[in-house]
């Protein structure tokens, strides 16, 4: 070798040395920082940005995951018993319908005590130097008259306007906004006071808010448990407008809720962190039912560890800083799951099989000290009949219902379930989940047990003998309209379609994409497809409307895509609607039922069940099923979690040194024949 | 020269122009307006508030202009595009130019360093591939740019996650930080990546150019002065070949700024190809126009400036 090529080897291989010790020193799969280690924050992977944080705006379970922490409301649900219980909040207890002697009825919401606002600059506006201030009865009123303003785009109207006076106020606002451009200029709080309040939100005194109904509407309580109906303060509206360097409020929400966000990046990374401003926090001596773990819950929560001594009664939140990092992936974020960095996930379907066996975990996610939380949603998935069309719907009288019943008796949903979902769900008999008022096990469909000589027989009654169209001399020709253009997609609905194909209907796919599939819905365009519907607060009335007129899809532009519609159920609903949960209202959905049994405008098909991982370190988890996050009950073991981290993320560095090794071998023969050329 | 860069900038004009109705009616196409408000506002809102959101956001005005001469959105979406008045997202209502700003830093991150590392890598490694011509280290370079360029991005990704991230255990699998103390750490990966997919075609495409440049007669008769085999390459042979090596260089430049789609969607990184993949899959036009209009105006830029470059590099090229 030349001195030359010698100089070049040793400072190559002197280089090598240096990057390799560097990069084995540093290197790390941990993608946070050191100091994060043995403080108690949860690591939560979220795959969608929130499009708003605005509590009268945010209506998606993606939004609700960070503002169900953020923001305070008058009740909450309870963290553990089932069915689902309401407990007050920021109210003193939970309002009861009052009858007034004018036939209204009303709701007062007392608020607690001291209830102050996280710090923030917007309470400059108030005065200078001030950081908060107290919450007043005033802030929620500002809240639903945010709900009203059309220029807010609240998804609430439609509930809030059972207030009186709601829609008066909507009209009352756009008209001046009509009459006097320089009007919308103003802020908000000023606009409105300027046209005056709602007359049913009647704001008593600065704990005391009155909501006036003219007609009965329980489900408003549940309403009562949204973001939506968190106290805003008219400084945060006023200030956070998008001006001056400021964000927008959706981007900036400001709570008395137990945490407060102090760092959002919506595309990357957020942060929220205990509000020292809340009132639980302030005041763990209180011990409200918000405010510490909860000392009951429903049969079996005891076993599962969920009413252990060391946390019951203890104030909360329990965990300090809730750690949220953007995945959009599905296999990346379970994989740093699996290696401790998020402390739960779902389960990827490319690794099922891996991950559960059997319904249970397998042994070596076991061994890994991975618990499995399952839990059956309030959703509900059906197939739906569009009842404006001539063929499956309405205008095809009795002959069409026989043939809906047919249909619905060919459906193995068990075998669809094991097939296409894992078996994750379970078959649905009706509309009404286990885990609602109305829901009764012993209920059986007859129409929802696989009886293909039954469907048969149906069919030759409906006119239809062995599935023949007499006026073709054909198989009935259906279509089944779709939305999912994926394989997957294809291939589940494929399996309807044969099923049916069994009594001697031809049904065709027809999968558009989902934009196209949603303007078949709106113009009515579909005959027969597939559906779901979660539910938005645990009341029968949330899933029983699916087959309200009033909520027709091309009519009224509501939930109802089947556009089913039959007074007696009509009448049957409103009387159900307007009732607590006692036994006429039993009475009233087991009429509603037998209705939905004969008439068959859909085919009950499943509930979804959820299967969630978490790792040992993290405690108090029961799914919830709705959106609700619930975190402020959880609690994280960081020992545990920085010890089982360390044992599993031990760089493997030898295949870098065999890397460095073979470049050196193959590149330095390279240089010197180069340089012995050169010479 | 002025003529030609005049004539060039006004074939942009018209590309631009084209892209801008291409994408109008691509868009339209497949979501309406009352799509965009449903993915904006939930899909259980009702009609009522889908008005509401439309009207809000202008999109309660008709498409075409024989629809409606006066307020159409075809001619507001080139007013808006042609006046930079990118507005706010039709997603979330947030300015779009701060979406830009805060997108540009996090691409920049991971396309700048990719782009130099490509060029720094790729450029000599053709060069050695070119200098031993016809021998097997020459052989092998082929074979290993052959099979780099014939495998898909989404297997080097989901490959290097998997070993990298998972096994080995050396990087964050996924993850952005923006702390210039640990960022090295979360773009390493997706540079490996990024360069891996992209040198098998960039070592075949610069080596055939050197290797036809090396049969040159100047090459030659630098050989018969009593040249170096290194200084031949080095000197005469690279400094003839960067025409088609700067077309190839120059062309990427618009993307540094449009961003990584795959590599930012897969690693989590949330620069302004992650903004144009949300956009499209949240209906978000606004947004996408906004995307689609600069990478339309930086590649026809970016076009320009590759031709006036050749005059620059080489003498013998006259732009007419």
């Amino acid at each position: 070798m030349t001195p030359v090529a010698r100089r070049w080897t040793s400072a190559l291989g002197t280089l090598a040395i240096g990057a390799l010790a560097s990069f084995s020193a540093t290197c790390t799969n941990n993608p946070y920082p050191a100091a994060d280690q043995g403080r108690k924050v949860l690591y939560t992977a979220f795959e969608e940005a929130p499009k708003t944080l605005d509590p009268q705006v945010s209506y998606t379970t993606v939004e609700h995951a960070f503002t169900g922490n953020i923001f305070d409301t008058p009740l909450e649900y309870h963290f553990l018993k089932r069915p689902y219980t309401l407990i007050p909040g920021m109210a003193k207890s939970i309002p009861v319908a009052e009858h007034l002697p004018d036939g209204k009825i009303r709701y007062r919401i007392e608020f607690l005590p001291e209830l102050i606002y996280a710090d923030d600059p917007c309470f400059e506006l108030g005065g200078a130097g001030r950081k908060t201030r107290p919450m007043v009865a005033k802030d929620l009123e500002f809240a639903y008259m945010r709900v009203a303003d059309p220029k807010v785009v609240s998804p609430f109207v439609d509930p809030m306007s059972n207030v009186l006076g709601f829609k008066e106020f909507i009209e009352r606002l756009e008209a001046r906004r009509k009459s006097d451009p320089s009007f919308v200029t103003k802020p908000a709080h000023e606009q409105y006071a300027a046209v005056g309040p709602i007359e049913g939100i009647v704001v008593v005194d600065d704990a005391t808010l009155d909501l006036v109904l003219d007609h009965p509407y329980p489900q408003i309580l549940y309403w009562l448990a949204f973001p939506f109906s968190t106290p805003v303060p008219w400084e945060a509206v006023a200030y956070y407008n998008g001006k001056d360097g400021h964000p927008l409020i959706q981007d900036h929400p400001v709570s008395t809720g137990p945490y407060t966000i102090t760092h959002y990046d919506k595309q990357a990374r957020i942060v929220l962190e205990v509000n020292k401003n809340w009132y639980g926090y302030r005041h763990p001596e209180w011990k409200l039912p918000a405010t510490v773990y909860p000392s009951e819950g429903e049969p079996g929560d005891a076993e599962m560890g969920r009413l252990d001594a060391a946390y019951v009664g203890k104030p909360l939140p329990f965990v300090e800083r809730l750690e949220y990092r953007r995945e959009k992936e599905d296999i990346p974020r379970f994989n740093k799951f699996l290696q401790g960095y998020y402390d739960a996930s779902g389960i990827v379907k490319e690794s099922f099989d891996k991950v559960i066996a059997n319904g249970q975990l397998t042994p070596e996610m076991a061994e890994l000290g991975i618990r499995l939380e399952k839990t059956i949603e309030p959703a509900f998935y059906y197939l739906g009949f569009n009842m404006m069309d001539k063929t499956v719907g309405h205008g095809g009288g009795e002959k069409a219902r026989l043939l809906r019943q047919a249909m619905s008796l060919c459906v193995d949903t068990k075998e669809w379930l094991r097939l296409f979902l894992n078996g994750r769900g379970v078959p649905a008999e009706y509309m009404i989940p286990s885990s609602i008022f109305g829901y009764e096990a012993s209920y059986q469909n007859p129409y929802r047990k696989v009886d293909l000589d039954k469907a048969r027989a149906v069919l030759v009654e409906a006119g239809y003998p062995g599935g023949i169209d007499p006026a073709t001399g054909k198989p009935l020709r259906l279509t089944f309209d779709t939305g999912d253009t994926t394989v997957d997609g294809i291939l589940r609905n494929q399996f309807f379609v044969d099923e049916w194909r069994q009594i001697g209907l031809d049904i065709r796919i027809d999968a558009t994409n989902y934009n196209q599939f949603q303007e078949k819905l709106k113009k009515g365009a579909h005959q027969v497809y597939f559906w779901g519907w979660s539910a938005d607060y645990p009341d029968p009335e949330n899933f029983l409307f699916l087959l309200d007129t009033a909520q027709g899809r091309v009519k009224f532009g509501g939930p109802n895509d089947m556009n089913y519609s039959n007074p007696e159920y009509d009448r049957l609903f409103e009387l159900m609607k307007a009732r607590d949960n006692d036994d006429e209202r039993m009475r009233l959905i087991r009429e509603l039922r037998a209705i939905t049994e004969h008439d068959a405008p859909m085919i009950d098909l499943m509930f979804n069940e959820a299967y969630s991982l978490r790792h040992q370190w993290v405690k108090n988890v029961k799914p919830f099923g709705m959106s609700t996050p619930m975190t402020k009950y959880r609690d994280v073991e960081p020992e545990i979690r920085d010890a089982t981290r360390l044992a599993w993320n031990h760089p493997v560095m030898w295949p870098a040194y065999t890397l460095a090794i073979l470049g050196i071998a193959v590149t330095v023969p390279g240089i010197v024949t180069f340089l012995r050329e050169r010479q | 020269m002025l003529a030609y860069v005049l004539r060039r900038l006004l074939y942009g004009v018209v590309t631009v122009l084209g892209v801008l109705l291409f994408l109008f009616i691509l868009f339209f196409s497949v979501a309406s307006p009352d799509n965009m408000a449903r993915r904006a506002v939930g899909e259980k809102a009702s009609p009522k508030v889908i008005e509401n959101w439309k009207k809000e956001h202008g999109y309660d005005r008709p498409l075409w202009p024989w629809q409606d001469p006066k307020s159409n959105l075809l001619f507001d979406h080139f007013r808006k595009a042609l006046t930079f008045e990118f507005g706010k997202s039709d997603a979330d209502s947030a300015p779009i130019v701060e979406r830009l700003k805060a997108g540009a830093g996090p691409s920049l991150t991971l396309t700048v360093p990719l782009f130099v590392l490509g060029v720094l890598i790729g450029v000599p490694l053709s060069l050695f591939v070119a200098f031993f011509r016809n021998t097997y280290i020459d052989r092998m370079g082929l074979v290993l740019c052959v099979v780099a360029m014939s495998v898909s991005i989404l297997l080097y990704i989901v490959g290097a996650q998997f070993l990298i991230g998972k096994l080995l255990k050396w990087f964050p699998i996924s993850g952005f930080d923006r702390s210039i103390a640990v960022i090295a750490r979360f773009v390493a990966m997706p540079i490996v990546v990024g360069l891996a997919a992209e040198l098998g075609a960039e070592i075949r495409l610069y080596r055939t150019v050197f290797v036809e440049e090396t049969s040159r007669d100047y090459v030659r008769t630098a050989r018969a002065k009593g040249c170096g085999e290194a200084r031949v390459m080095g000197r005469h042979v690279l400094r003839n070949a960067l025409i088609p090596v700067l077309t190839n260089v120059v062309i990427q430049i618009p993307f540094l700024f449009t961003g990584a789609l795959l590599l930012e969607s897969f690693f989590g990184i949330p620069g302004l190809g992650s903004v144009t993949v949300d956009a499209i899959q949240g209906n978000d036009f606004s947004t996408l126009r906004t995307m689609v209009y600069i990478g339309a105006l930086l590649f026809v830029v970016a076009q320009i400036l590759t031709d006036v470059s050749y005059a620059l590099v080489d003498p013998r090229v006259r732009l007419e």
